[in-house]
């Protein structure tokens, strides 16, 4: 795959972050889920430090299973996502990509994502004795509702009393205006960038999106983070002009259901390019896209706060995601779709069989299930992936080009 | 003295059958777990709980990865194969993730109707209660659509002193037990409570106060034995009983979800339902997956323990379940900073071969008795 210049960029801010994150003396340091409202805390000079960001680096850098031994050494089962495996195993033995994580001060968890983060945020909660706190964002079984969303407000404006009180200092709503204003406006780049990906050929492979991510996980709401989606947009733009695309001889183009596999991106890069495969969206990377576009309207930011972090697609009711997946195929000129059944993340993986049924008798596509895990080698094997997939390809009919 | 339950468990099919047939109530199948039945009953329908059951799985392997705990395979096996026909309707909480995604899945392959009952786990008391009483609107418009009833408040009143009852009969049982340890058989005593999930209030009811007379005048048997606290999700497969009873063990307490983290709860109070509901789901015993943060599972099972004069504490882990896979390293640490001796068995309701578990189940015996 054709690497973007922005690359370098990407790692230096990366670098940046988590140099800045393990020498402060002064700002306070939250332990933060993907999925939970960043904003608050930027507005207070917290700085949000990701432990799934973090698992994700150990895993790229085939560093993973070495901590996770270390977490189970200490009992906890392998039933667990190994996300939540690698952040413990590196807290005891500080082992990682960058040495481990610097010490929380707090912890922010919030379920669009899953449950299991309640869990793995107690645990930490009671390891390092800080303080949790949880915005609860439940699962959409019957679609956004008033009750959700001002469920959702309450538990904002006491996260922001909590913020006050930790930080004794009254909670500081211009600057959290204005972090606002610069998360949607990353959000919103983010998703021009994705939304590109209807291109033929494909300019932007979702095996690069994944790497792309970092900055609007883990930066959303600053200024680092426009800047940099603005230079990657028009990488892409430029590459769509030029007609340059992401694999040489576009064949096929899929779309990527779940978290990807972190310790084997290379070889699966290495593997779809030759099998003339461009991954060309991801539920994955489109959940900081700003999804609840168009799905709730108010004027009012915490309502429409509220409604982006609770329309997150794993937080969706069935229905919804697969008229998404359906979208999702549509929009992009799909020849097929790729369900990666994760052992370690249930709420995205239970019930894919269902999804993969009715996703393909809806698009008329075919959509094929592998079995894997997004951190954990073990619960992997090359041969018997690479076959199944080579099978699917040829199920699939090549993309009609204009 | 124990025939009649253990029938009932044995026969669950044709007793839900003859009790729905005399009841004329459509039965609701209620998942785990903690949704107030008390809103079934008073909405006129007849709340039957499924915790998961032993059926080898066959079908439910096309919808349910390997991965997925027992207890969610085992019921979508059940629907599966029609066995579970006289359920009319599912009353889901949102429990777990497998749960929540297990019932987009009825959703979505059966055509039954449905309930959810989605519990708040936050600390924002305020939000809680704004969003249960949200919640039970639905709920209860829900339940009402499926019976064609509407729930009053006597209606309501009476469900909740009848369930009440129940949990008050049940916690005089485990009394019974903790007093005089060994007057039950483990076994039994399971086959007691679980009945319960199947039977109509009024007859269990009557059942229980029947065999609480009965326990009253009789004493524990002499000689003091192992005693244990069993601690996991579902007290199933109930076989691993029997390994008690032959090794001459005896569970004294127990912190089941399916046990007492629901046979602790008070009668829900209904005057104010959203405020009797907050209660009943975040009071009484602490459970894996409700978090709390004002009610701590370590102290509350380190309590037990000691109150329950256990000798130690045994970990009964369904496989995959992660709520309680979580919980278990640090839990089990201070069980050992507490200097309470603790093992644990791993375990799938469908396990048939109870060899390894007896071989743990032994060893820790042998430990305890040191
Ligand atoms: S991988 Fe899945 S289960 Fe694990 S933290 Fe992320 S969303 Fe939750
Ligand atoms: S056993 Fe655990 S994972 Fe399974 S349904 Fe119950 S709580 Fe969920």
């Amino acid at each position: 795959m054709t690497k973007f210049r922005t690359v370098s960029k990407m790692k230096e801010i990366m670098t940046n972050y988590y140099v800045e994150a393990k020498t402060t003396k002064e700002k306070p340091i939250a332990w933060i889920t993907s999925g939970a409202p960043v904003e608050f805390l930027y507005a207070m000079d917290v700085i949000p430090i990701y432990p799934e960001n973090h698992a994700a680096m150990c895993a790229s850098a085939h560093q993973a299973m070495d901590v996770i031994d270390a977490a189970e050494a200490a009992g906890y089962s392998q039933d667990i996502c190994s996300y939540a495996r690698t952040d413990f195993g590196s807290a005891m033995t500080k082992g990682g990509p960058v040495g481990g994580l610097p010490e929380p001060d707090f912890l922010l968890c919030s379920t669009n994502i899953c449950k299991t983060v309640i869990k793995w945020y107690e645990t930490i909660a009671r390891v390092k004795k800080v303080p949790l706190f949880v915005v609860d964002t439940p699962f959409l079984h019957e679609g956004l509702t008033q009750g959700l969303i001002d469920y959702s407000i309450q538990q904002f404006k006491d996260l922001e009393r909590f913020l006050a009180d930790f930080t004794k200092r009254p909670f500081d709503k211009d600057r959290y205006q204005n972090v606002l204003e610069m998360a949607n406006e990353s959000t919103d780049l983010w998703m021009s960038i994705l939304r590109l990906g209807k291109t033929i050929p494909t300019p932007i492979n979702a095996m690069d999106a994944f790497i792309h991510m970092a900055p609007i996980v883990t930066l959303r709401g600053t200024q680092e983070c426009v800047d940099y989606y603005k230079e990657l947009l028009v990488e892409v733009e430029e590459r769509v002009e030029q007609g340059e695309a992401s694999i040489p001889n576009e064949k096929y183009r899929v779309l990527w259901d779940n978290l990807p596999i972190w310790f084997r991106l290379s070889r699966l890069g290495k593997f779809f390019t030759e099998q003339q495969c461009a991954i060309t969206a991801a539920t994955y990377t489109n959940s900081w896209g700003g999804m609840v576009k168009g799905k709730w309207e108010s004027d009012d930011i915490y309502e429409m706060m509220a409604a982006s972090y609770l329309y997150n697609y794993i937080n969706l009711g069935f229905k919804e995601r697969i008229e998404y997946l359906a979208k999702l195929i549509e929009e992009n000129s799909l020849t097929g779709f790729i369900m990666h059944s994760n052992r370690s993340c249930k709420p995205y993986s239970v019930g894919m069989y269902r999804l993969q049924e009715e996703v393909s008798a809806l698009t008329g596509k075919p959509g094929i299930v592998i079995e894997a895990d997004q951190n954990d080698s073990r619960a992997y094997s090359d041969a018997q992936v690479e076959t199944r997939l080579e099978a699917f390809f040829e199920s699939m009919d090549p993309v009609v080009t204009a | 003295m124990y025939k009649a339950f253990q029938d009932v468990i044995s026969n669950v099919s044709a007793t839900v059958l003859k009790h729905e047939a005399s009841l004329g109530r459509p039965v609701i199948g209620v998942m785990p777990a903690y949704f107030p039945m008390e809103l079934i009953d008073a909405a006129g329908g007849y709340p039957v709980q499924l915790w998961g059951n032993n059926l080898p799985i066959h079908h439910a392997d096309a919808h349910l990865q390997g991965y997925c705990c027992s207890v969610a395979r085992s019921m979508m096996e059940l629907e599966l194969r029609g066995s579970a026909k006289m359920v009319k309707a599912y009353a889901f909480t949102t429990l777990c993730d497998t749960l929540v995604n297990l019932r987009e899945i009825y959703n979505r392959t059966f055509t039954k109707p449905d309930v959810v009952l989605s519990m708040p786990m936050t600390r924002t008391m305020e939000a809680r209660r704004t969003y249960l009483k949200d919640g039970l609107k639905s709920v209860a418009s829900g339940l009402e659509s499926i019976t064609g009833q509407k729930i009053t408040d006597e209606s309501l009143a009476d469900a909740a002193a009848c369930h009440g009852r129940t949990r008050e009969l049940q916690r005089e049982l485990y009394q019974i037990r903790r007093d005089k340890p060994g007057l039950i058989k483990n076994r039994d005593f399971y086959s007691v409570i679980k009945a319960g999930f199947f039977l109509p209030r009024a007859v269990y009811n009557e059942m229980l106060s029947e065999l609480i007379q009965k326990l009253a005048p009789l004493e524990a048997p002499e000689g003091k034995r192992v005693s244990v606290v069993v601690s996991g999700l579902v007290f199933d497969p109930i076989d691993v009983f029997d390994i008690f009873d032959e090794l001459g063990m005896d569970v004294v307490d127990d912190d089941f979800a399916n046990g007492w983290r629901t046979v602790s709860k008070d009668t829900l109070q209904t005057s104010n339902l959203v405020e009797g509901v907050a209660r009943y789901l975040y009071e009484a015993a602490p459970c894996c997956c409700l978090y709390n943060a004002d009610n701590d599972r370590h102290d509350y099972l380190v309590e037990k323990v000691r109150s329950a004069k256990a000798d130690g504490v045994l970990f009964w882990y369904i496989n995959f379940c992660e709520p309680d896979a979580f919980d278990a390293p640090l839990l089990k640490a201070r069980m050992k900073e507490e200097g309470i001796p603790n093992s644990s068995i791993d375990i799938d309701l469908t396990t048939t071969n109870l060899d390894a578990v007896k071989t743990r189940i032994n060893a820790f015996a042998e430990i305890l008795e040191g």
